[in-house]
């Protein structure tokens, strides 16, 4: 059966534990500073997104810490979610140079 | 400390409890044990990416959390890797969809049937049709409605990891593709073949679902049949 592709928001949220441990605020500025500003996630997306992702194994919590008097919980990459980061990452870079390529044929330029 | 930088300060705990309680009362859409697990965290994030001064929560972030909360609710907790449990919830829900558009079907074709019946029977009365569709039609029509119901609720409780509902799920397949041989054994096919079209769709999918949601314990079976006494050489 053929694999679907990862959704953006989830692409991004991996993307941005790749980069170390984050809690939920910290995911939500860093996917936000990855894309450009493109991508806001909110609260809700977040924890549903990250519920998917921990069920599937692909994000475990790390840690948990209280700050002012409120819970901040730290997620991380699991092995088999910096897995299905490198195949997705993969995928897309070769639909980007496919694209490229055949852009640049067209143009009759060289890549 | 003067008055006014004290009024400042009231005014911005003031703001931020307002926020704070606006933002657990949208929370509320979130089932109670996943508000015991998450709610502060959620707070946390919400009260952080607020900007400063506001009282209320955006419109957006409303919408953002009631959705949530429904998925929360809602979302099957197999994993993604699951992919015979997933296929089966799919068909369950083109199921529950194919028993209402069976319940349309049959409202629908009722002139149809009437028309049969009295082309094969002149003398056939009014009366007696109303009889008919009180005897026959309502019922049908509203055990299609509650099957649907039925196959909605066992795709949750399948899609929350309850393993017993699989069997009840096939008890629901098995009583329906029995009641459409029956139908088909008392001539029903030669009245509308809308209906028959639409009960066999149905049987095929909840089927195809049964199959999917029986697709781990074939091994074990297949495993005890060559294992037992009697079985096949």
């Amino acid at each position: 059966m053929t694999k679907r592709a990862m959704q953006e928001a989830t692409f991004l949220i991996l993307t941005a534990l790749a980069g170390g441990s984050r809690h939920g605020y910290g995911i939500i500025t860093d996917v936000a500073q990855i894309s450009g500003d493109r991508v806001r996630l909110r609260a809700g997306t977040l924890y549903s997104a990250l519920d998917r992702l921990r069920l599937d194994g692909l994000v475990d919590v790390i840690r948990e810490e209280i700050v002012d008097n409120r819970l901040r919980r730290y997620y991380r990459l699991t092995p088999e979610g910096s897995r299905e980061l490198a195949a997705e990452a993969d995928r897309i870079r070769s639909h980007a140079t496919t694209a490229l390529t055949r852009l640049n044929a067209a143009t009759g330029t060289t890549p | 400390m003067s008055n006014a930088t004290n009024n400042v300060m009231n005014n911005v705990t003031n703001e931020a409890a307002d926020l704070e309680s606006r933002y657990r009362s949208w929370l509320r859409w979130y089932p109670r044990s996943y508000r015991r697990a998450h709610e502060s965290e959620i707070l946390e994030v919400l009260l952080a990416g607020a900007r400063e001064g506001r009282r209320r929560p955006e419109p957006m972030e409303c919408l953002d959390l009631v959705r949530g909360g429904l998925h929360a609710r809602m979302r099957p907790t197999v994993p993604s890797r699951d992919r015979s449990a997933w296929a089966a919830i799919k068909l369950m829900y083109l199921s529950a969809a194919a028993e209402l558009a069976t319940a349309v079907v049959v409202l629908a074709t009722t002139g149809d049937v009437r028309s049969a019946i009295v082309m094969g029977d002149p003398g056939y009365t009014a009366a007696r049709w109303r009889a008919e569709l009180t005897g026959s039609f309502a019922p049908l029509v509203t055990g299609a409605v509650l099957a649907a119901c039925l196959c909605l609720c066992l795709a949750w409780v399948i899609g929350r990891g309850h393993r017993w509902a699989r069997a009840a799920f096939a008890l629901v397949a098995g009583v329906n593709l029995a009641s459409l041989l029956h139908g088909l054994a008392g001539g029903s096919a030669v009245y509308a073949q809308a209906d028959l079209f639409a009960g066999i769709t149905l049987c095929l999918v909840q089927l195809a679902a049964v199959a999917h949601l029986l697709h781990p314990y074939l091994p074990k079976v297949a495993a005890l049949w060559g294992a037992g006494p009697i079985g096949p050489a």
